[in-house]
C-alpha cells in the first residue's frame, strides 16, 4: 500500500500536462515577439513606435529583440526548428523564402494591415517587388527594406591618389582596376590603402550581375540548368583572379570590409559597394565627414564589353509572421508591422530605408534624398536577388570558386567546371 | 551463482548509485538520446523547416556522403588537421611536462601561464588569432622581422596551405596548457623512489625519462592522447569563425563545419545528422584502436 501512493502520485502528475494544453485564450492581454537584425538608427524608431501601439493597444505588449543580421538566420532556423519562433521577424528573402514554401509563415491578414483586398496589396507597392513572397495567390510578408548597392566614393582619397572624382569616377570594371591601381598603397605585398572593395559574402547580390552583364547567368530561364554561358563565368572568374593577392594584389577577403572602413575616412577606403542606407551611417559614425560633402555615389559599374546593361541585385527584408501562433496573434502582429510601415517616410530619412511602395517612390521626400536618383536608377537596372530553399548553398558555391581562383592559386576553367557540376547537383536535388 | 552482499555493502552501493544517477541520466539524457536520435533522423529525408512527415530513405544518405567528394574532402581536412594537432600536442605537452617538473623555480608559474589560453572560450581565442593574423597584424610583422622578408604577406588566412596550419597553430596554442597540467599529474604520481634506485644505478637523465618516466607515464599518454584526438576530430568555432572572416572554405571543410552547414544553411538535417553519425564512428573506432594499442593497462608502480 506504500509503494501505491507514490506510484499513484507520479501517475497524475505525468497526465498535469494534458490538462495544461488547453483551449488557445481568446481573450486577455497579448504578449509579441519580434525579432529583428540591429541597425542603432532603426531602434530607436520602432522603440518609439512600439511605445505608439501599445499606448493605443493597452492588451498587447511587444518584446524587440535584435541580432546581429549574420547571426539572425542561424538563430531563427533554430528557433524554429524546434516550434518557438518569434511571432514577427525579418529576414532577407534568399533566408525567408524557404519559410514561405515550408508553411512556417502566414499569409497577410489583410484586414488588420489595412487592405481591402490583395490586389489592393499588390498595387500598394512598386511592381514585382511582391512576387518574391507571393505563393499561391497570398502574399507572405511586408517590405522592410529594399535594398540594392552601388559603389561610395570618397572624394578626398580619390584626390589624394591625383584623381578628379568628379571627371575621373569609374563607369566600368575595367576603370575600377585602372583606378584602385592608382589609389592603393602597399608595404610591400601588404595593402594599407584599397581602391575598391566587394562585398565578399554576397556574391549572389553583388556579383552574378557581373555575369549577367557579361551574357551568362545563375539558372537558366526553366530553372532546370545551373551556370549557363561559359564564357561569362570565365571573364568573371579570371577578372577576380587578376584582382586578388596572386594577380594584381587590389584586394581579398580576408581585409576588413570596406564600408566600416569608409565611413571613418582614414585614408584607407576609396571605393566600396553598399546601400542608401549607408549615408546614415556615414551620418551616425562620423557627421564631419557626411556634412563635408567629401564622398559620393556612384552607378554600378558595368564591364566595357558587357552585352546587358545589369546594376546590382537588390534584395529585401521582409516582415513575416509565425504561422504557429494563435490567429488572435497573428492578427495583431499584421496590424503593428502595418503601424511600423505607415512610417515609410520617416525610414527612409532617419535610416535610409526604401520601402517600394509607389507613394515612397513618387514622393518629394525619396526624390530629395541624397543619391536617391543614383539608387533608383540602378534599381530599374536590377533584378531581384537568387531566392530558393537552396539559394544558400549556391552562393556557397559560387564563393568557393571565386575565393578558389584568388586565393588558392586554382585555374578559372577548372574552378568553372567545379561549380558548374556542383551548383548541377544541387539543382536537380531541390 | 549470485553474490551475496552483506548489509554494509548494500548500503554502500546504494550510495554509490545516488551519486552516479545524476550524471547517468544527463549523460542518458544530453548524449545518448541525441546520438539515437540522430542516428534514426538519419535515415529520413529531413528538411529542418518541413512541417511535413519526412520520406524514410533507409541508408541513401550515408549511400550519397560516402560518394561525395565535398564529404571526402571533410574526412581530409579533419585528419590534416587532427593529425597536424595532436601528434605534435601530445609530444610537446609530454616534453614541456618534464622540464616544469625538472625545474627548481617558478613551476607554478609556468603551468598558470600555459594554463591560461584554455579558459578561453574557442571563440575568443579564435578572435585573438584573427586579429594576428591579419596581413597587417603582428604574425606577418614578426615573421618578416625574424626571415628579413620586409612587407612579405605570407596569407595566413587565404592561402589554402596556411589557413590548414594557421587552425592548427590556435588549437596548439589553446590546448596544450591544458594536457602539460594532466601530463604534470601523471609525473608526480611516479614514486620518487624508482628515480633515485635508477640515480643510484648510474642512470643518466636520458635513460630516466626512456626507461622510467615515458612506460610509467603510459596511462597518461594514452588519456592525453584520447582527449586530444576527439578533441581535434571534433573541432569547429576556429574554422567556422575563420571561413566567417572570408577564409576559403574548401581547406578547413572539416567534418563538424560540414555538419553545420548542410544542417543550418541547407536545412538538410537527414543528411548533417548521417555525417554526425559517421563522425561517431570514426571517434569510437580510433579510440579503441589507441585503446587496443598502448595496453596502457599493464602499468602497475
Amino acid at each position: 500500500m506504500k509503494r501505491i501512493i507514490p506510484i499513484m502520485l507520479f501517475l497524475v502528475f505525468l497526465t498535469l500536462p494534458l490538462f495544461a494544453a488547453g483551449q488557445p485564450e481568446e481573450e486577455g492581454p497579448i504578449s509579441i515577439t519580434f525579432w529583428t537584425h540591429e541597425d542603432p538608427n532603426r531602434t530607436v524608431l520602432e522603440e518609439r513606435y512600439i511605445q505608439e501601439f501599445e499606448a493605443s493597444h493597452p492588451d498587447v505588449t511587444i518584446e524587440r529583440v535584435t541580432n546581429s543580421s549574420k547571426k539572425m538566420p542561424e538563430l531563427l532556423l533554430t528557433a524554429f526548428a524546434a516550434n518557438e519562433g518569434p511571432h514577427i521577424f525579418n529576414t532577407q528573402i534568399e533566408d525567408g523564402y524557404a519559410y514561405i514554401v515550408n508553411g512556417r509563415v502566414a499569409p497577410v491578414n489583410l484586414k488588420s494591415a489595412g487592405y481591402a483586398s490583395t490586389s489592393a496589396l499588390n498595387a500598394a507597392y512598386v511592381d514585382g517587388v511582391l512576387d518574391s513572397v507571393t505563393e499561391g495567390g497570398d502574399v507572405y510578408g511586408l517590405p522592410l527594406e529594399l535594398t540594392n548597392w552601388s559603389p561610395y566614393l570618397n572624394k578626398r582619397v580619390f584626390r589624394d591618389a591625383g584623381l578628379d572624382p568628379e571627371k575621373d569616377y569609374p563607369r566600368t570594371w575595367e576603370d575600377i582596376v585602372e583606378i584602385s591601381e592608382k589609389i592603393v598603397l602597399r608595404e610591400g605585398d601588404i595593402i594599407t590603402r584599397r581602391g575598391f572593395d566587394f562585398r565578399y559574402p554576397y556574391y549572389l547580390v553583388s556579383m552574378v550581375p557581373m555575369v549577367e552583364q557579361l551574357g551568362g547567368k545563375l539558372v537558366s530561364d526553366d530553372g532546370k540548368t545551373a551556370i549557363i554561358g561559359d564564357d561569362a563565368w570565365l571573364t568573371f572568374l579570371e577578372f577576380m583572379a587578376d584582382w586578388g593577392p596572386n594577380g594584381n594584389n587590389l584586394g581579398s577577403p580576408i581585409y576588413k570590409n570596406g564600408r566600416k572602413l569608409f565611413n571613418a575616412d582614414n585614408n584607407d577606403m576609396g571605393m566600396c559597394l553598399s546601400g542608401l542606407y549607408q549615408a546614415g551611417r556615414i551620418r551616425s559614425d562620423n557627421q564631419e565627414f557626411y556634412d563635408s560633402g567629401d564622398w559620393m555615389v556612384i552607378p554600378f559599374p558595368q564591364f566595357e564589353n558587357a552585352v546587358n546593361n545589369v546594376a546590382s541585385a537588390y534584395y529585401g527584408h521582409y516582415y513575416m509572421v509565425n504561422s504557429q501562433k494563435p490567429e488572435r496573434e497573428q492578427k495583431v502582429a499584421w496590424e503593428f508591422i502595418s503601424f511600423m510601415l505607415s512610417h515609410s517616410e520617416e525610414y527612409l530619412t532617419e535610416v535610409g530605408l526604401i520601402q517600394p511602395t509607389k507613394a515612397l517612390m513618387s514622393s518629394e521626400t525619396f526624390k530629395s534624398i541624397p543619391y536617391a536618383n543614383v539608387f533608383a536608377d540602378d534599381l530599374a537596372k536590377g533584378h531581384i536577388v537568387y531566392y530558393a530553399e537552396n539559394s544558400a548553398k549556391i552562393q556557397e558555391l559560387i564563393k568557393e570558386a571565386v575565393e578558389g581562383v584568388m586565393l588558392s592559386g586554382i585555374a578559372p576553367e577548372k574552378a568553372l567546371a567545379s561549380l558548374k557540376v556542383k551548383a548541377q547537383e544541387v539543382l536537380d536535388q531541390q | 551463482m549470485r553474490k551475496k552482499y552483506s548489509g554494509i555493502e548494500k548500503k554502500l552501493s546504494r550510495w554509490g548509485w545516488y551519486f552516479v544517477t545524476p550524471s547517468l541520466l544527463f549523460f542518458v539524457l544530453f548524449s545518448f538520446y541525441p546520438i539515437l536520435n540522430a542516428g534514426y533522423t538519419s535515415l529520413f529525408r529531413k528538411k529542418i523547416l518541413s512541417l511535413k512527415a519526412p520520406d524514410f530513405l533507409g541508408f541513401d544518405n550515408y549511400k550519397y556522403l560516402l560518394s561525395s567528394t565535398d564529404f571526402w574532402n571533410s574526412i581530409r581536412a579533419t585528419f590534416v588537421f587532427t593529425i597536424g594537432t595532436f601528434i605534435p600536442l601530445v609530444i610537446s605537452s609530454l616534453l614541456l611536462a618534464v622540464l616544469i617538473m625538472n625545474l627548481r623555480k617558478g613551476k607554478k608559474f609556468l603551468q598558470l601561464a600555459y594554463y591560461s589560453p584554455a579558459v578561453l572560450s574557442s571563440v575568443v581565442a579564435s578572435v585573438i588569432w584573427m586579429t594576428i593574423f591579419d596581413p597587417r597584424g603582428i604574425a606577418n610583422q614578426w615573421l618578416n622581422i625574424i626571415m628579413r622578408t620586409p612587407g612579405i604577406d605570407h596569407l595566413w588566412l587565404s592561402n589554402s596551405f596556411m589557413v590548414q596550419f594557421s587552425t592548427i597553430l590556435v588549437y596548439f596554442w589553446k590546448y596544450i596548457g591544458y594536457f602539460v597540467v594532466i601530463f604534470i599529474a601523471g609525473l608526480a604520481s611516479i614514486p620518487s623512489s624508482l628515480y633515485e634506485a635508477a640515480r643510484i644505478d648510474g642512470a643518466v637523465p636520458r635513460q630516466i625519462f626512456w626507461r622510467i618516466t615515458l612506460p610509467l607515464l603510459k596511462p597518461t599518454v594514452l588519456l592525453v592522447s584520447i582527449m586530444s584526438m576527439l578533441q581535434c576530430l571534433k573541432t569547429f568555432s576556429t574554422q567556422y569563425l575563420f571561413v566567417q572572416s572570408g577564409s576559403p572554405q574548401a581547406p578547413i571543410n572539416v567534418i563538424t563545419l560540414n555538419i553545420y552547414n548542410t544542417g543550418i544553411r541547407d536545412h538538410l538535417i537527414g543528411r548533417a545528422s548521417a555525417m554526425s553519425i559517421l563522425l561517431f564512428v570514426i571517434m569510437l573506432f580510433f579510440t579503441w584502436l589507441q585503446f587496443k594499442g598502448s595496453k596502457a593497462d599493464e602499468v602497475s608502480y
